[in-house]
């Protein structure tokens, strides 16, 4: 058993940290003050070759192991958690499906511009009445000689409306439920398919959150992914791979606010000396790295796990989980080391406290996490 | 055209600590690629891409400088040769630039040869044209543009306050200061295709030095931090003119003035 990253990964991890400081950073307060997307993020993220960064080649990607995706998930989310989220929705949800399970034909269409970049992409499962009963969803795909007819609201969607491929879910025979769900690829401005309201939320605001409405929207047949009815199980085994890149994220937002704590502790004087002299602080620091590292283990070790190409479902629930609780404990702490000024929007870890908390949430909330856990034990 | 680019492996400034007693601690310190050096291996990288050069780069020193080689080939160079030996812990200028000098007769002299203008730990400016002296070829330093014509390299200098083009013909040192580029941070494809690229270790003890070529003619006794204590007096009360007379009385007692 070996703890070390390999020397690639090692490398693409400095790397991440290059791009990340460079790029994601100097904007980080700016885009979670005004809700604006990092576009220039993206056009980075295009001529460093990271877009498709798991795919192979032959699609335009940078056939990176799974784990060295994760790094780069962590590192940027270390500094800008909106822009760790908007590049694993599009990375890992959004491509996932059309790469597994869509015809050659949908990856020459949609995969390879995705992985070049020159299309964005964006994942819609939930629906208002849908969130963790992901089941009982009423968004209806209706075959129509040459073209399904797509009916129904979408809400919640990274990147909704700032991407430029859409992977959605609909039922293609709602009667038989879960087995009824289908999945799709819709490309923005498709008549019929339009973008509501965008959400205006706590954390992650460099990340749009928007509603998709879907009045009477053809599509072309040939963007079903996969079988009819296979929906549902190509979701859930894409939110597998797709719970690592939350995790990574939750980790990168800790790894972060640790940061800031130590900084901070060892600049901090008060009765004539750092507050890192003092125990009390000393403690908080300590449960915080030891929690960050456990994290760490179970997050590199479900990414591990997802490369070797074995099932992952309990490890990436596992990570989630835990990397998400333990970000929160670690933000919480790094604000109260930095007292009053933890409160304040000057400093970066009353950002990184409210970005973490979606952590526990989406992708499946932590309830949710426990429920994959213990079914996987029960079994 | 061949280029070979020379770096030094050093100790990333951000993570020395100066203790109480100005001790420098570097236990703690990341190392890294010598930042006016990723200058020199861009400026190859630039020569690559516009002129078609074969870029290869060169390092001297310890086993840990290893992890500086896979980061380099990702910045450019197509191969990367290492004298890997401990001596390069407490080595100088004089010992450097014979052991880069003998590795580059070893591999072939090249068209041209990059450095920094120093490195950014002791940043001598000694080892670019102590190579260019020993090589016999010119050395072409303080640089920052070249341009590359048949067989000839023409370079800006920058020089105190004015600027200089000098060119000379192939084969030739040129030693950039840091304005001549930005370096790139490499795309996600060049770091992944440079852990294929190879490397080639040669040892100390092929390359036919003496022991006086081998041994330093300086020795670092020891190294101190540089603290800058500021008095932060601010002249606020009264006149203009009340304010530069207190600012110059103060300049006068300090002996400045």
């Amino acid at each position: 058993m070996d703890f070390q990253l390999t020397e690639e990964q090692a490398l693409v991890q400095q790397n991440a940290r290059e791009f990340a400081q460079t790029y994601c950073e100097p904007i980080a307060a700016e885009i979670d003050k005004t809700g604006r997307h990092p576009e220039e993020t993206i056009k980075q993220l295009i001529a460093h070759d990271y877009m498709g960064m798991i795919y192979p080649e032959e699609y335009g990607g940078a056939e990176a192991d799974y784990l060295s995706y994760i790094l780069m998930v962590e590192e940027i989310s270390r500094v800008c958690a909106s822009t760790g989220i908007i590049y694993s929705a599009h990375i890992s949800l959004s491509m996932n499906p059309i790469y597994k399970w869509g015809s050659e034909e949908l990856k020459q269409k949609y995969l390879v511009p995705m992985c070049k970049g020159e299309k964005l992409g964006a994942f819609a499962l939930t629906e208002p009445g849908a969130g963790t009963d992901a089941a009982s969803g009423t968004c209806t795909a209706t075959l129509d000689g040459a073209e399904y007819i797509l009916n129904g609201t979408k809400c919640f969607i990274t990147n909704g409306g700032i991407a430029d491929v859409y992977t959605i879910f609909a039922l293609t025979d709602p009667a038989k439920g879960v087995k009824g769900l289908s999945c799709f690829v819709v490309e923005k401005n498709t008549p019929g398919f339009e973008i509501g309201k965008h959400e205006d939320k706590m954390g992650i605001r460099g990340s749009h959150t928007s509603e998709l409405i879907f009045k009477n929207c053809h599509i072309p047949k040939e963007n079903l992914v996969g079988e009819e009815g296979k929906g549902f199980k190509y979701a859930m085994m894409t939110l597998d791979g797709g719970r690592i890149g939350v995790a990574a994220q939750a980790l990168g937002i800790a790894q972060g606010a640790l940061d800031e704590a130590v900084k901070f502790a060892k600049e901090r004087v008060q009765f004539g000396k750092p507050i890192a002299t003092k125990q009390a602080i000393q403690w908080m620091l300590a449960d915080m790295e030891t929690q960050l590292q456990a994290a760490r283990f179970l997050v590199y070790n479900a990414a591990e796990t997802a490369g070797r190409g074995v099932a992952f479902s309990k490890e990436a629930a596992m990570a989630k989980l835990f990397a998400a609780e333990a970000a929160e404990f670690i933000c919480s702490k790094a604000i109260q080391i930095h007292g009053g000024y933890g409160f304040i929007k000057d400093f970066k870890v009353e950002r990184f406290y409210r970005d973490q908390r979606i952590t526990a949430i989406y992708e499946g909330t932590s309830e949710v996490q426990r429920m994959v856990i213990a079914g996987s034990l029960l079994r | 055209m061949k280029i070979i680019v020379c770096y030094k492996w050093v100790p990333d400034e951000q993570d020395i600590k100066i203790a109480a007693d100005l001790k420098v601690d570097m236990s703690m310190a990341k190392w890294k690629i010598s930042e006016y050096d990723k200058n020199a291996i861009e400026e190859a990288a630039l020569q690559a891409e516009n002129n078609a050069a074969e870029v290869t780069c060169l390092t001297f020193g310890t086993s840990k400088a290893k992890q500086s080689l896979k980061d380099a080939l990702s910045r450019g160079p197509e191969k990367a040769y290492w004298v890997n030996d401990a001596k390069a812990e407490n080595t100088d200028g004089f010992v450097t630039a014979n052991i880069l000098a003998a590795a580059i007769k070893k591999v072939g002299i090249p068209d041209l040869i990059f450095f920094g203008e120093g490195s950014e730990d002791s940043y001598g400016q000694q080892v670019g044209p102590r190579v260019a002296a020993l090589l016999d070829i010119p050395a072409l330093t303080f640089v920052t543009k070249t341009a590359v014509k048949d067989d000839a390299i023409t370079t800006t200098r920058s020089i105190g306050n004015c600027t200089e083009d000098v060119t000379a013909s192939f084969p030739a040192v040129v030693c950039m200061l840091p304005e001549i580029n930005k370096p790139r941070i490499p795309s996600l494809k060049q770091v992944l295709k440079a852990s294929k690229k190879p490397v080639e270790e040669i040892k100390l003890a092929d390359l036919g030095l003496s022991d006086a070529e081998l041994t330093v003619k300086n020795k670092v006794k020891s190294i101190q931090g540089f603290v800058m204590n500021r008095k932060n007096k601010l002249y606020q009360d009264g006149s203009s003119a009340e304010k530069v007379k207190a600012l110059v009385s103060d300049l006068a007692k300090e002996g400045l003035a």
